[in-house]
């Protein structure tokens, strides 16, 4: 479904993204994990067309980014960006249905198809309720909820989030993640979403890639990266692994 | 806020988005009948339909005026509901960018030079002036194919504190006759409108709306940012651009013909979006009938607030916007 091949992307002579080389299916679940300023968001907006890469090719669905046009493209692939902002006060409904703008013509407005969309999509997401309460009133978990609508809105194939699980307390956490099992299983759609938290990566995904200073470190089953050689391999930490319920947690060393 | 509640009770919002549209639009447009023809009505001299004098002062004077007043209104409006969009922040608008202060620059170094003698002049050079002015903000704010918001406003501040610096000068510079014209020029004022200033600020409106509506759609999506529009295929560098010209050129016609009115392009877009609060493809058409609602009704009452006398509309704008829009700021969340 998506394919890198030796992507490379640099700020201002700062590499960002060296050589990045990788294929993800369909109906996966998948974690892009690694240390702050490892290049998880810049790989994301590559994908979405934020950016262009400088060197290398991405191809979606065997069709090279370029060659897509934009509006085609936003109706397959679905970006959450890190803190979604309107700049003026929203009510959630009305958020969620701007994931039907790529769809939408132009001077054409929503039609009752696009409104059912939308609450469908808030219905998933578990937020009918927060439909017409205004974005601003909201806790960060419930913001989350409606702009991870907003993405669902459009029915991608390829879902992009970048942290979705940041700034959400245990509880949200679980929920948030469950939700993107849902959304696999429910929709078919893959998900890749960033995270730099290891333990949250592992225990929400079915692979994970591990990014290290820009490079791809490891492409890999969580349970072959939660081990503590592999975890001071990449991240220069020592750390225990703790083994609960089929899964592995790791514990860093305090010293 | 009845809307909301009925809107969370219904079975289909979009049912209800639309009807409150319709009744914004309908109630904005007699708001702008009413205040054109209280405009038209009202005025230094009694008009009486069956006197040749008064029709020609109706026809003539007072017509045209009123409905250069609504133009400008809209324009000023529609210019400062784009320039909030474009730039994400809800103090953007003509002045601050430094599009009014390119023409008031323009207008007032040439009037100074006593320009103003030669008819047509001054206006152009305004005119030139604004287009100038943006294109000289946008070239300051653009870094490597990307245009950074608070890097606008800040270039059109301090082109402002430029502009104002060159105005100054050419004051102390000019000789009395051609102060007066000057400072005229800068309070603002729609007196002496002609039908052909009308039709001139008339066309450039309708040419900016049409461009801002082909676009509308793109421009709202920017309310979320530019990546974000970006990675919903909004083409962004070309719907900003677009936005932009649009927005300055409307602004240059306005400023160029009446002078420097205040507050209108900040206040009016302000003022849909606390009783509306509605994307720009609602806020597009509000802003419009709303900014020559105001303008007309602010002409009406600097004609006839003092007797023998008429005050700066400019100021009216204010006086007649600024109670209505802290009341509102105050009931609203």
């Amino acid at each position: 479904m998506l394919e890198l091949r030796d992507v490379a992307y640099a700020y201002a002579g700062a590499p960002a993204l060296r050589d990045v080389t990788l294929r993800v299916g369909q109906r996966e679940l998948v974690a892009l994990a690694g240390p702050n300023g490892s290049g998880k968001s810049t790989l994301l907006k590559l994908i979405a067309r934020v950016f262009a890469p400088q060197r290398g090719t991405i191809a979606f669905e065997g069709t090279p980014l370029a060659q897509w046009l934009g509006k085609d493209y936003a109706k397959r692939v679905g970006y959450l960006p890190q803190d979604p902002d309107p700049a003026f006060p929203m009510r959630a409904l009305d958020v969620v249905v701007t994931g039907r703008a790529p769809y939408l013509g132009r001077f054409a407005w929503e039609s009752a198809r696009d409104w059912d969309e939308a609450r469908a999509a808030l219905a998933l997401c578990d937020a009918e309720h927060l439909a017409e309460r205004y974005l601003d009133e909201m806790s960060g978990g419930e913001r989350k909820r409606v702009f991870l609508a907003r993405v669902l809105a459009g029915q991608p194939r390829l879902i992009l989030l970048d942290e979705p699980l940041a700034a959400l307390d245990l509880a949200h956490v679980q929920q948030f993640a469950a939700l993107l099992r849902d959304v696999v299983d429910r929709t078919g759609a893959t998900v890749l979403f960033a995270a730099h938290d290891l333990n949250w990566a592992a225990a929400h995904s079915d692979r994970m890639l591990v990014m290290q200073q820009g490079a791809l470190a490891l492409d890999a089953a969580p349970s072959e990266v939660m081990r503590a050689e592999v975890v001071r391999a990449l991240f220069g930490l020592e750390v225990e692994t703790v083994a609960r319920d089929g899964r592995t947690w790791i514990v860093p060393r305090v010293t | 806020m009845n809307d909301e509640r009925t809107a969370a009770g219904s079975p289909s919002s979009f049912i209800v988005h639309r009807s409150s549209f319709g009744v914004a639009l309908l109630a904005l447009s007699a708001l702008l009948v009413l205040s054109i023809a209280l405009g038209v009505r009202f005025g230094a001299t009694p008009i009486h339909w069956n006197d040749p004098t008064s029709r020609t002062i109706l026809l003539q004077i007072r017509l045209p005026r009123v409905l250069l007043a609504a133009a400008i209104g809209a324009a000023l409006a529609v210019a400062g509901v784009t320039f909030q969009t474009l730039l994400r922040n809800p103090l953007a608008d003509p002045f601050i960018l430094g599009v009014s202060g390119g023409a008031a620059c323009g207008a007032a170094v040439s009037a100074a030079l006593g320009l103003s003698r030669i008819p047509g002049l001054v206006p152009l050079i305004a005119f030139a002036g604004a287009c100038g002015a943006t294109a000289a903000v946008f070239l300051l704010a653009r870094r490597r194919d990307h245009t950074d918001p608070t890097r606008l406003l800040l270039s059109g501040l301090v082109l402002n504190a430029f502009f104002s610096a060159v105005i100054l000068i050419s004051f102390g510079l000019a000789r009395q006759s051609d102060l007066t014209a000057a400072l005229r020029w800068m309070m603002g004022t729609v007196a002496g409108a002609t039908w052909t200033a009308v039709a001139l600020v008339v066309a450039f409106l309708v040419v900016t709306m049409l461009i801002l509506a082909w676009f509308a759609n793109d421009l709202r999506m920017l309310a979320f940012g530019e990546e974000d529009a970006k990675a919903r295929g909004v083409d962004v560098e070309r719907v900003t651009l677009a936005g932009f010209a649009a927005a300055s050129i409307v602004t240059g016609a306005a400023v160029a013909v009446s002078g420097i009115i205040g507050f209108v392009g900040l206040l009016v877009p302000h003022l849909i979006r606390l009783i509306w609060r509605r994307d720009f493809r609602f806020l597009l058409p509000l802003c419009a009938l709303g900014g020559a609602a105001l303008m007309a009704g602010a002409d009406l009452v600097s004609r006839v607030s003092v007797p023998d006398a008429e005050l700066p509309i400019g100021a009216f704008t204010a006086i007649l916007g600024v109670p209505f829009f802290l009341s509102l700021l105050r009931r609203a969340r």
